[in-house]
């Protein structure tokens, strides 16, 4: 069984078909890449399955629990967590709190447990913080763990990003297009970032990418969408072949 | 370094504690009743603060909290003879008319009572987002007084209630102040405190981050109704008389406007602020005399402090949006610094000169 399917989601606004009978699977271990031109549908399937939207028609399964029609909360709960495509950062708080409220979702204490630092919480509190600061290690930001998120450049609030979603503990992890705006060093070290993690933390990872380095270099297998429809699957060499790719993305030669 | 700290705390605690002492022993009623006000207004700037400031929704109801936890405290003290006189019009309903409570519990019911009521307005309410939610919690706040108003039976309707016993003195006011602060400054700190912050900055992000928002913004809308009760309950006490007429949308105004020149999101800046507001709005009482200025009089217009006080109110939205401490907080560290930097100390004046160079 693959740890996440979806079957026939489709997601319509009024008149307009965003996302068209998507199939995706998702095998344990795999990292699956999603790419299409711009306003194919790409960040829209990634809100059905996150539950920002619901979709009009059709089912996800995630580890054989139906999670369609679930709260964003919910889900993260469950063990699938994401990045955004223009960076979301709490923009006031340190880089350590980001982190910190990522943790939030595994607080077992009430909220007076917590102000009046009963055990219970003070041990939560301490594993929390050793586990986020162990993460930011991990990114490479510890040294900034007190510098105002919305302070750090831009490749490392991608970063911050990326920690901060693992802290929820996911199984899945949606990076929506991790690489934009990176020069090609940038883009170097996160395809290197990408598969580390996903090694160390037995992760699943499916993204968004427009970088085809990226793409190509890292991934398993690439869906690629074209006005909300699937048009070609498969591995990223048959996915260079082929022709209706090259069609969406580069249009038609009219001699042909 | 740590126990320096702890030590200037503790000095400063004992300095206040000294200061409420003589405080009380020297300064005459007046003085004494502004000083309950602005510990009153600090609850009441703290609980408003932890809904709108930490958390980041915009609600307007706060004076239908605080009428609730006013009258609730005015009505379980009241002893039986008070109540009788001042239910002429039609007699109490039972069995209030029989019941009178010592003042904490009643304090505690105003607050409880209160945080119910959060919760009843704040399941549908809270669904809205921005300029919605305060036009709901707005309009429930006129329900409140409303409500009050009609209730002839148990709150003696437009009338009021006179005679309310007194307790509330320069200890209540305080202690219940510091205790106040001690809390929202633990709970702000807590892992919840910094979930209703993430939800201030990017709920999309927060709710995707694991955070369900309707229960985090429940639980800072309950916990500052609660206050806002209690602060309520105190006011009520310390004026000795409630009517609905004071729990209109003014009421709200004030406090907001005590949270907004504070700082939204800063435990500190409430609290200052809740004494400037307070203690000026005392002072700016010349504004509704008359006022000779030498070459004319101003004739004295009842209501003039209150377009002053909304000037300040437009000049500090246009001009400091982040009020007098944004969103941090009091820290020595912080308070030394500044002190080294202002050019008359000695520190800093040297610091000026290495710095030019």
């Amino acid at each position: 069984m693959p740890l996440l399917k979806t079957n026939n989601v489709t997601m319509q606004f009024g008149g307009l078909t965003a996302v068209n009978d998507f199939n995706l699977e998702l095998n344990d271990g795999e990292i699956i890449a999603l790419i299409g031109p711009n306003g194919a549908g790409k960040t829209t399937a990634f809100n059905v399955i996150t539950g920002v939207y619901k979709p009009t028609k059709g089912n996800i399964r995630f580890n054989e629990q139906d999670i369609t029609g679930l709260r964003p909360d919910q889900i993260t709960n469950k063990g699938i967590a994401r990045t955004f495509q223009n960076i979301r950062l709490f923009k006031d708080l340190s880089v350590l709190d980001n982190v910190l409220i990522a943790n939030h979702l595994n607080v077992k204490s009430n909220f007076l447990e917590a102000s009046f630092k009963l055990p219970r919480y003070n041990k939560e509190e301490r594993i929390m913080r050793e586990k986020s600061l162990a993460l930011l290690e991990k990114v490479g930001l510890v040294d900034l763990r007190n510098e105002k998120s919305s302070s750090l450049p831009y490749g490392k609030q991608r970063r911050l990003e990326i920690a901060r979603a693992l802290a929820t503990n996911p199984k899945i992890l949606l990076l929506d297009e991790p690489a934009a705006g990176m020069n090609p060093k940038e883009t170097e070290d996160l395809t290197l970032f990408i598969k580390q993690i996903r090694d160390e933390f037995n992760l699943t990872i499916f993204m968004i990418e427009h970088h085809m380095q990226v793409v190509m270099g890292i991934s398993d297998r690439i869906y690629v969408f074209d006005y909300g429809v699937t048009i070609a699957q498969g591995t990223p060499h048959e996915i260079q072949n082929n022709p209706k790719v090259i069609e969406a993305y580069l249009g038609v030669s009219e001699d042909a | 370094m740590k126990n320096k700290k702890n030590l200037y705390t503790l000095i400063s605690i004992v300095l206040v504690f000294l200061f409420l002492v003589y405080a009380n022993k020297n300064f005459d009623s007046y003085q004494i009743r502004i000083m309950n006000l602005c510990a009153i207004y600090v609850i009441l700037g703290l609980s408003m603060n932890l809904i709108n400031g930490f958390t980041g929704l915009f609600s307007l109801g706060h004076a239908g909290f605080m009428a609730i936890g006013a009258y609730t405290t005015a009505i379980l003290t009241m002893p039986l003879a008070v109540k009788e006189s001042n239910f002429f019009l039609a007699p109490m309903a039972a069995p209030l008319n029989s019941i009178v409570w010592p003042f904490v519990p009643a304090l505690l019911l105003g607050g409880l009572l209160s945080a119910a009521a959060a919760f009843v307005i704040g399941a549908p309410a809270l669904r809205l987002k921005g300029d919605y939610l305060a036009i709901a919690t707005l309009g429930f706040g006129e329900i409140i007084r409303i409500l009050i108003t009609n209730a002839q039976r148990v709150t003696n309707g437009a009338l009021g209630l006179k005679g309310i016993p007194d307790t509330t003195n320069i200890w209540w006011t305080f202690g219940i102040a510091a205790l106040t602060i001690v809390f929202m400054t633990l709970l702000i700190n807590s892992s919840y405190g910094r979930a209703f912050k993430a939800i201030r900055e990017d709920e999309i992000a927060a709710e995707n981050m694991g955070i369900s928002l309707f229960k985090h913004k429940m639980l800072a809308f309950i916990i500052g109704a609660f206050f806002a009760g209690i602060g309520g309950g105190l006011l009520g006490s310390l004026l000795g008389t409630v009517d609905p007429k004071p729990f209109n949308f003014m009421m709200t105004f004030n406090i907001l406007f005590i949270i907004v020149l504070g700082g939204m999101g800063s435990i500190t800046g409430t609290v200052i602020s809740a004494f400037i507001v307070t203690i000026s709005m005392e002072a700016l009482r010349v504004l509704d005399s008359s006022i000779n200025l030498g070459f004319m009089v101003i004739p004295g217009i009842t209501g003039m402090r209150m377009v002053i006080y909304s000037l300040l109110l437009i000049v500090v939205i246009i001009y400091f949006r982040r009020g007098l401490m944004g969103t941090s907080e009091f820290s020595w560290d912080k308070a030394f610094e500044f002190f080294k930097r202002l050019p008359l100390s000695k520190g800093g004046a040297k610091n000026a000169v290495t710095k030019n160079k």
